[in-house]
């Protein structure tokens, strides 16, 4: 008879790149159960952002390195509806673009890792190289690799100059080769296949009774993307003609991969489109006052819907700042994924929700 | 291609990294790497120090001087945006590695100079004025 074991893994742990522990219940290789505990990165950043509204933008930032400017975007767009100002057209292109970029990298990120986690270091090693030519991009707009600082309450910080423009279309037509070649690879390559595919399965009705957001929910066929929700418009999406959310059925890991993949086409597409709608103008509208009231605002990050509501009482200083992040909507389908699968299976799945440790813990 | 003739054609071409620091750097053209004070323009109106998310500046008018913490500084560049007589300005270079925080104070000679670029366009400035009043 099978005896009961428990293996912990994490909080630190090589398959893991930030400290989560997940408590798994094993008989012989079979994992009959998951316990997630999460906590280990905890900051108090909802805390530290009861402080002056217009520096917090910069606190919002750092609250995860890799959807940096989602999490500003996010910030500044609900700052924006208590103090009733309307970005002017150019800062929203401006906005969309990063944020496309910052999809961009972030998903060449996990592809990547998601290779590492079943042992394809040469692919892993592929993804990040590529990934380079994104960050040169957002360096060569913003001044920085990883925190942009482009968002401020009533627009953006810098401009993106026609010469800038050029030069983003230029490294999109590059980064499409190289999408082509990891889409290749990721279709027909043997490993990539045969590891990934028909493990943590998630069915649409557990999609959605667990609130399971991003490219979980849309490889589990839940068509759920703020980007095309026209009743809450954000950035410039609701200018955008082209974008269609990818929405797949099948629900297992390869799909939540092929997802991402998609969305790299799509993402290099909305910047694309953001470039040739761009007209001369402001960047910026003015900021009167303080902050008196309360909103909520809701971006799609690279990971998912990502929720930010703030609450000002008429001082320069936030009253409250509340963030809901996408990891943190995402781990309770960690269950039904791991659950019945062999222990080997742990890290693709565990991987493959994208999991921001550094974002739940806040 | 399939990953095969792709780890062939890596195998055969140049590395995708860079030996630093035998080759410099790829520091794109606007890069935000330290900030640097032009203290003969310094009118000590503060606005750098409040400005300052992570108060990585101390300023001290009294003294006539102005204190940056390397190691708070986050680069953002909110001090430069708010400083009126653009004496601060964002230099492309990281600050340099140290064993110890660094603190890096800049002084002020002699007396403080009057907020010249706020005079000195009043022949364009005070005349669009009025306009829009």
């Amino acid at each position: 008879m099978a005896r009961t074991t428990v293996v912990p893994i994490g909080p630190q742990h090589p398959v893991l790149v930030e400290p989560i522990h997940l408590r798994f219940e094993v008989e012989e290789e079979v994992v009959k159960g998951v316990t997630p505990v999460i906590g280990y990165n905890h900051r108090g950043i909802e805390k530290l952002m009861e402080n002056d509204f217009k520096k917090n933008v910069f606190i919002s930032e750092r609250v995860c390195g890799i959807c940096s400017h989602q999490h500003s975007t996010a910030y500044s767009q609900a700052v924006e509806r208590v103090m009733g100002v309307t970005p002017p057209d150019r800062a929203l292109l401006i906005r969309t673009i990063m944020f496309e970029l910052n999809r961009i990298h972030s998903h060449l990120l996990i592809i990547g890792l998601e290779a590492d986690a079943i042992g394809y270091e040469n692919m892993f090693m592929q993804c990040w190289r590529d990934r380079e030519i994104v960050m040169r991009l957002v360096e060569m707009v913003s001044g920085n690799r990883v925190h942009y600082s482009m968002n401020q309450p009533g627009g953006v910080r810098r401009d993106i100059n026609d010469a800038q423009q050029k030069e983003i279309e230029a490294g999109l037509k590059q980064l499409e080769e190289r999408f082509a070649d990891l889409e290749q690879i990721m279709r027909h390559d043997q490993t990539w296949n045969s590891r990934l595919k028909g493990i943590g399965l998630l069915s649409k009705k557990l999609a959605m009774d667990l609130g399971a957001v991003g490219p979980v929910a849309r490889a589990s066929g839940v068509d759920y993307d703020i980007r095309s929700t026209r009743a809450h418009p954000y950035a410039a999406y609701h200018m955008l003609k082209s974008f269609k959310p990818i929405v797949h059925e099948a629900g297992d890991t390869w799909t939540r991969m092929i997802v991402r993949m998609e969305e790299l086409y799509v993402s290099a597409a909305i910047v694309r489109e953001c470039i040739s709608l761009m007209k001369p103008g402001p960047i910026t509208a003015e900021v009167k006052g303080n902050p008196n009231g309360q909103a909520w605002s809701r971006v799609e990050a690279s990971r998912g819907e990502l929720v930010y509501f703030v609450k000002g009482v008429g001082k320069p200083v936030m009253d409250r700042v509340k963030i809901r992040t996408p990891t943190f909507a995402n781990i309770p389908s960690l269950g039904p994924m791991l659950m019945g699968c062999q222990v080997a299976d742990i890290p693709p799945i565990v991987t493959a929700i994208d999991p921001c440790i550094c974002c739940t813990d806040r | 291609m399939s990953m095969l003739s792709n780890s062939l054609k890596n195998l055969f071409s140049k590395p995708a990294t860079r030996r630093y620091p035998a080759v410099p750097a790829n520091i794109q053209p606007n890069c935000r790497g330290r900030i640097e004070y032009d203290m003969t323009k310094c009118i000590w109106c503060m606005m750098c120090s409040r400005r300052c998310p992570t108060v990585a500046i101390e300023s001290d008018k009294a003294a006539q001087t102005h204190k940056v913490y390397r190691m708070r500084c986050i680069a953002c560049g909110a001090c430069v945006e708010a400083c009126p007589t653009d004496a601060i300005t964002m230099l492309e270079h990281y600050a340099d590695a140290s064993y110890a925080p660094t603190i890096d104070t800049y002084h002020q000679e002699g007396p403080i100079p009057k907020p010249a670029p706020k005079e000195k366009p009043p022949p364009c400035e005070p005349s669009e004025a009025p306009k829009k009043a």
